[in-house]
Formats: C-alpha cells, structure tokens, sequence
C-alpha cells in the first residue's frame, strides 16, 4: 500500500536528513517508527504527506505522491499532529471536526452525521459543542484523533501521540488507537505505547532503516535499542 | 498576565451562560446594541435629562441575563480616562450658568461634562453586555451574516483561536523571566527584543504546522463555520420593544417631563 | 489610544468606519489578488502574538516605569502593509467585540488612528523608503541600523499621527470645549514619550529577527542581507543624531499650539491620569500595580519631558528648546540601542 523507494532528502546540501530509504507497509498494517530525536521520523511523514518533496519515489495504492496527486493522496490520509493546538483551528470541537468533510464536499447532514457517530464511538459526546481553547490536554488529544476520524482516512498518522498525557489519559489514547482498523503508523519515544500498538516496528538512525521486523523482536533487543539512544521498554525489562 | 488569562476565562464562561438573553440571535443583539449607543452618541452636549432614562435599557438586559451590572465596571479604568480627561475640561472653558440649584450655580460645562461621562458608562454597559451574552464565534457569524468579507471572518475567529494560546505561552515565559529575576518589575532592556522576538520565531512554525494541518485536510480558501441561530419571533420582539424604547427615550425627555411634575 | 464611543458624534465615528471600511477592502483585495491565503495562518498567529505582546511590562532603563508595545509598526514590517494592517484590525475587533475594550461604534476611528497610520504610513513612507536607502552605508549592521531608524520613526510619527486624528476625531464631534490646539499640545508630547517607547521596544525585536530570521522581515529579503562590511561608527551615530534632532525640534514645534499659562497648569495636574491610559503604564489587561505604583509612574511620565513647553512662553524658541533636550534624549537612546545591537551581535557570534 504505502512503498517508499530509494528516497533521500536534505534541507541542506550534502546533509541527508532521509538517505536512500526503502520500505512498504501493507494495508491494515500498524507500524511504529522509532529513533532518536532528529533520526528523520517527522521527514518521512512530510515526505509521505507531500509536505516535502525529495528524491525517488513514494507511492499510495500505486499513486505516486506528487504535487499533481496531492488531493488525491490526501484525503487518504490522516495525520494527528503531536501538538493539539496547531491541529484543531476552529472554534470548536464540533467545526473542527467538519473541517475536512465540508472541504471534501460532503453535505452538513452527512457531516454531522459522521460527526457524531464518531464521538459516540470514542465516549467524546459532550465535548461536540466544547470550545477547543477550553478543553483539556487530554481532551484536546483525543478530540485531534476525533478530527482526522472525521475524515475517514485509509492510513492514519500520528505524531507522538501519548506525548505529554497523564497515565490515565494515555491508556485511553492507546485504546483509542488500537480499535482502529486503518493502516497505522505511529513515531513515538514512548517504546510501551508502540509495543503495545503496533505489530511491527520500523528503526531508523542518521536517515536509514537500521532494523524492520515484529516489534516484539525489534523491542526487546537492548544492544539495538541502546545503540540509537532508546532503552527497553518497561514491559520487555 | 494571568490575570489576562482569568478575563480570558470569565469572558468565555458569562458567554456560554443559560438565560433569555443569551439565547437571542446574536445579529439581534449586535444591531440592538449598535443602535443603542448611537443613540446615546446622538444625543446633545448638555440634554442629561434626556439621557438618564437610557440607563434603564442595559439595567433591564443585565437582570435578564443574570450578569451583575459592577462586572463591566473594571473596564471603565480602560475607556473612562480619556473620556474624563476630556470632560473635565468642559467646566474650565464653559461657565455659563445654566441654572442654580440652592444659590450655587451649574455651568454648562459642568452638565456637559456629566453628560460625556455618563455616555461614556452607558456605551461599555451596553457593549459589555453584548460580549458577555453572545460567545465570539457568534458575533462572527451575525458579523458574516452581515456582509463582512469573509476572509475578515476567518481571520478573527483564527486569531481568537489563537490569543488564549499565545497568551498562556507569554504567561509562562514571563513567570520563567521573573524566577530567575526577582524584584524586577517588567522586562529588562538587554531582553526588550528577544523576548518577544523568540515567541515570533516559534509562532512562524507554528503558522506553518497549522498550514499544513488545514491543508492535509483538504483546505481550499474555504472556511465553514456553523450556522448561527435562526431569528426567531422572541428576536423581533426583543428588537422592536428596544428600538421602541430608544425612539421613546430619544424623542421624549423623560427626565424634564417628570421633573416638571413635581417641580411646579 | 483606545477611543470611547462617547468621544465621537455618530457622523464622525461613520466616518471613520467608512474610511477604515475601505482601506480594509483595499487590503483584502490585495491579498486575494496576490493568492495570499496560505499567509492567513501567518496573520493569524502573529496577531495573537501581538495580542498577547501588548500585555508584556517593558522596564524603561533609569525611570523604573514600564512601557507597552501596540504593534502596527511591527506588524508590517513584518507582514507588509496589507497582511498587517488586517492583522491589527482583528487584534483591535477582538479586544472590542471579545473584551469590550474601545467603543463599538469607535472601532472604525480606533482602526484608523492605531492601525492604518502604522501599517501604510508606517510601511510605505517609512519602513521601506529607509530599508531601501543607502543610509549607513553597506553591510550588515548599517541594514541593522536602518531597521532600527525606521521602527523608531515609523512608531514616532505614526502615533503623533495617531494623536492628531484623535484630537481633530474629538472636536469634530463636538464633545469638548477645548479648544483645538490646547487639546493637541496636550496629546501629542504624550504621544512622542509612548511612539519612542514603543519605537525602542518594536526595534528590538526586529532586530532580534533579523538577527535569526532575516528573511522574515518585509523588503529586507528584496535588499538582501549583506556580509559584515566595514562598520563606519561616525556616520551611524551622525544620521542618529540628526534623525533624533529633526524628530524632537520639529514635532515640539508642531506640537506647541497656542498654550498659555494657566492651560499648561492644568495639564500638569489631569493629563496624568490620561497618560496612564495611554500605553506608557496602560493598564490594559489587568497588569497589576497598587496605586501607589500608579501615582508614582504618573509622576516619572509627566516628568519624562518637564517643563516641555515653558509655562510663560509662548515663543517657538521656547517649544524648541525643550524639544532640542527632548532630541538630546533620542540621542542617549539611540546610543543605548547602538550597545544593545552590540549585544545581539555579541550574542549571535558567541
């Protein structure tokens, strides 16, 4: 579903942020991409989304990830943003929420429709008429997570998704996360979460795929993990 | 700034009250109230018994909207001063004695100088009033409604988003600034430009996340917001009896006609 | 200079919703036809900035009062004129129709006085006329001069601006009986003190973008920033001090209007409570400061320039004189930006 080909990318020149990268991912898969801060995790989603554009070649369901596909392969996707803030712009949960279906000319019914079946889904129906300034970090993460649902997206990204949540808020999230069906990939430093998330685990360092496999595996290699700045996560110590 | 932050707050949680008031269209409200304070702007230099009567208006909405009339008054410490400091000028240039009230006598400046300062206290009640019954998105809307370009629209509602935000981020840089300065009252001069400079910087990125983040939704120079409330028969009444009221007070001086009652 | 709505008469405050009506649509227009939309997350952020920004206790070195920053200058320069001036529109809309901070029915006039002058006077003949110039010769630090110069004028002369059109705002209305040219010798000093204020705070922070980001400043990414050249110190102070000497004498005389003695005692005494109000201890949202703080502050501004116009004389020597010392101390500020633009740079190469 999602193939990444011989890809490298540098904001500067002769310093490759992404250094000829290939991997795919399947549909339905959840994949946890892991490394240390400034590996490349949060290039390879701008470089997937269109946000970036490097060299070689992405493709989604065969569609090559270009500014003539970009509408294309956006409405596909989904991309929770690791600060809330920034995610939701509107006033209100309840807009925020009808942003992206109003754009792809779904109808106010329909919408709202969507809408609200969604929050039901996740227990969030008396934040629909919250305003987003007012709600609580846990909130505002899961009513993020509520916003991209709305989209209906086939692949769902997400930024740090438990960053800066209480134990309690973070075991809903990771909940939240797991009753999804979309093809998922998720970048986090939280090892548990992704453990606990994610069937396979991609690893990278300095731009390039250092290891790919079960995350069960990959996970409970110390060596590995300590060598690129992680540690064993809890549950495999 | 926190307590920036507390009016923040405040306002946001009178706007999101139950009471009759609140539930009127917003557009509604907003006409009443423009039209409300031109009047009271309308009305003459030195007609402050004609202009007393209007006091009752935005008495009455705040009993109805179980909002205390003092809360509006810590914003006169912001409009009042130039205002006064305007009208306490009028008594000094203008002594005509206009009547006396137990041998001493009243100038003209001295009644004009009441009466600028009393429209002064009428127009915030009245415009308090609006914002504290009616959320902000709301006005946006009645404000859309009427025509204002909607690019405008757009860009109050997503610096409104956004103020709370920035303020907090402000806040917390300002107590981090005090911590490590103590005694110092504001910020010091070697820190005037990165201070705010650095928040600057960190709000570009941040406006090009937030970019993104509609364009990853499928944004294309369209913003949809929620419709607003239909106006309904209770509007057009509440409209009707005040424009009413205002026409009444305006035309007919109140203040003369029951003072003459019992002055003969 | 947040105006009330009992200051304007409805024609005038109509008026000015016009005028600022249309230089918003103009601005609009622009933006459309430039396909400037991705630039509205940019407004939109840097106005809750500005927002916020204007809450912030500036300490002003050796009065032990505080200023406050209002933003047009700032603003355009670093959004342009359009971008900006919308920009401080939203911030100005919010604080009347979210806080019910300035008149509703004076938001037209607040517009204009606050917003227009510092976004298109401001940017237009100020901000980019002086980037553009050859001012302090090449290199670096003389474009770092020239933004220093510009925001300093532009804030200056955009709030006398300012200042003016709310004197003549006022008497249009016919709501004083000041006459027209005492009410302006009041204001505008008051305006001088808050536009240097306002002009210090605003260069420092250009300066610190332009020192970290100097793309994002409007027409300095046109002019490009040079290498360091060869800084020539004489000529810098020289043309700081002749831009000090030309703001200070020639606004003081502008300024002066027709004062005798006794309405110059008077201001002595009411003016105070006004210039409180009025941005250099605005006490806008809230900040705190117990009266005695107040009573104090209001001392130190009302002395910022003592005596500015002597009592006795009505002469323009007179003004001159106390505008020449008033420029004198637009000298000794501009020295002290000059140490901190070495501070920046100390910073940056460190």
């Amino acid at each position: 579903m999602i193939e990444f080909e011989h890809v490298s990318f540098e904001y500067e020149k002769g310093k490759a942020v992404i250094d000829d990268m290939s991997f795919s991912i399947d549909k339905g898969e959840s994949v946890g991409l892991i490394g240390a801060n400034g590996a490349g995790k949060s290039t390879i989603m701008k470089l997937l989304l269109g946000l970036a554009t490097g060299s070689g070649r992405i493709s989604i369901d065969g569609t090559d990830v270009n500014s003539e596909n970009l509408s294309k392969i956006r409405k596909k996707m989904g991309f929770v943003l690791q600060n809330s803030d920034n995610q939701m712009f509107m006033p209100t949960v309840y807009e925020d929420m009808m942003f992206a279906p109003l754009n792809y000319m779904v109808s106010r019914e329909d919408a709202e429709k969507r809408v609200d079946a969604i929050l039901k889904s996740l227990d969030l129906e008396e934040l629909k008429y919250k305003y987003n300034h007012k709600i609580s970090g846990g909130e505002k993460r899961m009513a993020a997570i509520a916003t991209i649902l709305a989209m209906e997206p086939e692949i769902i990204l997400m930024d740090e998704p438990t960053s800066a949540l209480d134990p309690y808020n973070r075991r809903i999230v990771i909940n939240t996360i797991k009753g999804l069906e979309q093809t998922k990939i998720i970048t986090s430093h939280d090892l548990d979460m992704i453990l606990d998330t994610c069937e396979r685990v991609i690893l990278i360092s300095k731009g390039k795929v250092i290891a790919d496999g079960p995350a069960d595996k990959i996970l409970s290699d110390k060596e590995l993990l300590e060598k690129h700045r992680m540690e064993l996560p809890l549950g495999k110590q | 700034m926190e307590k920036a932050l507390a009016e923040l707050g405040h306002m946001d949680e009178m706007a999101v009250m139950d009471s009759p008031v609140h539930h009127l269209n917003a557009g509604a409200k907003l006409l009443a109230t423009v039209i409300y304070i031109i009047v009271v702007m309308s009305f003459d230099k030195y007609s402050l018994s004609g202009l007393v009567p209007m006091l009752l208006w935005p008495v009455f909405m705040y009993q109805m909207s179980g909002i205390h009339v003092s809360t509006c008054f810590y914003k006169l410490r912001i409009v009042l001063p130039l205002v006064m400091a305007v009208g306490l000028f009028n008594p000094i240039f203008d002594r005509e004695i206009m009547f006396t009230i137990g041998g001493v006598g009243v100038s003209g400046g001295v009644i004009s100088m009441i009466t600028l300062m009393l429209k002064g206290v009428l127009c915030l009640m009245a415009s308090f009033l609006l914002v504290a019954t009616t959320p902000f998105d709301s006005i946006c809307a009645a404000l859309q409604r009427v025509h204002m370009p909607k690019m405008l629209v757009t860009l109050l509602l997503l610096t409104y988003r956004y103020v709370g935000v920035m303020t907090e981020e402000l806040a917390v840089m300002t107590d981090a600034y005090h911590l490590r300065a103590p005694g110092q009252k504001g910020i010091q001069f070697s820190a005037w430009g990165s201070f705010l400079g650095q928040v600057l910087l960190r709000s570009m990125d941040r406006a090009q996340e937030l970019y993104s983040s509609m364009l990853l939704r499928g944004y294309h120079q369209h913003f949809h917001y929620a419709p607003i409330k239909k106006f309904g028969s209770e509007d057009a009444i509440y409209l009707a009896l005040s424009i009413a009221f205002f026409a009444a007070v305006k035309m007919i001086n109140f203040g003369e006609l029951l003072g003459s009652m019992f002055m003969r | 200079m947040h105006m009330a709505d009992a200051l304007l008469a409805p024609a005038v405050a109509g008026a000015m919703y016009v005028a600022s009506g249309a230089a918003a649509g103009v601005s609009i227009k622009k933006l459309k036809e430039d396909d400037n939309t991705q630039k509205l997350p940019t407004m939109a952020v840097t106005a809750a900035v500005v927002f916020a920004g204007q809450m912030i206790n500036y300490t002003i070195p050796g009065t032990g009062s505080s200023g406050h920053m209002c933003g047009g200058m700032l603003l355009t320069a670093l959004l342009g004129p359009f971008a900006g001036f919308l920009s401080m529109i939203v911030v100005l809309a919010i604080q009347c129709l979210f806080f019910a901070d300035g008149g509703l029915m004076a938001l037209g006039a607040n517009i204009w006085n606050m917003a227009f002058y510092g976004c298109f006077v401001g940017y237009y003949l100020i901000w980019k006329p002086i980037i553009h110039s050859k001012w302090f010769g090449e290199g670096k630090s003389a474009l770092r001069s020239r933004i220093i110069v510009a925001s300093i004028l532009g804030c200056v002369i955009t709030l006398q601006l300012g200042a003016f059109s709310v004197v003549l705002e006022t008497s249009l209305s016919g709501i004083t009986e000041l006459p027209f040219g005492a009410f302006l010798a009041l204001m505008q000093p008051i305006h001088l003190a808050i536009g240097l204020v306002e002009g210090l705070i605003t260069a420092a922070v250009l300066c610190f973008v332009f020192e970290s980001r100097p793309e994002m400043l409007m027409d300095v990414d046109e002019v490009g920033v040079p290498l360091e050249a060869k800084r020539s110190l004489n000529s810098t102070v020289a043309i700081l001090a002749i831009v000090a000497l030309v703001v200070g004498g020639g606004l003081s005389l502008f300024a002066s209007g027709n004062p005798d003695g006794l309405e110059w005692a008077l201001f002595g005494n009411a003016d105070g409570g006004y210039s409180t109000n009025m941005g250099l201890d605005e006490e806008n949202f809230g900040v705190e400061s117990s009266v005695a703080e107040k009573a104090e502050s209001v001392q130190e501004k009302t002395s910022f320039l003592p005596d500015y116009a002597f009592p006795d004389s009505e002469s323009a020597v007179g003004t001159s004189v106390s505008g020449i010392v008033g420029a004198a101390m637009v000298a000794a500020l501009a020295v002290l930006i000059s140490i901190a633009g070495k501070f920046f740079r100390k910073k940056n190469n460190a």
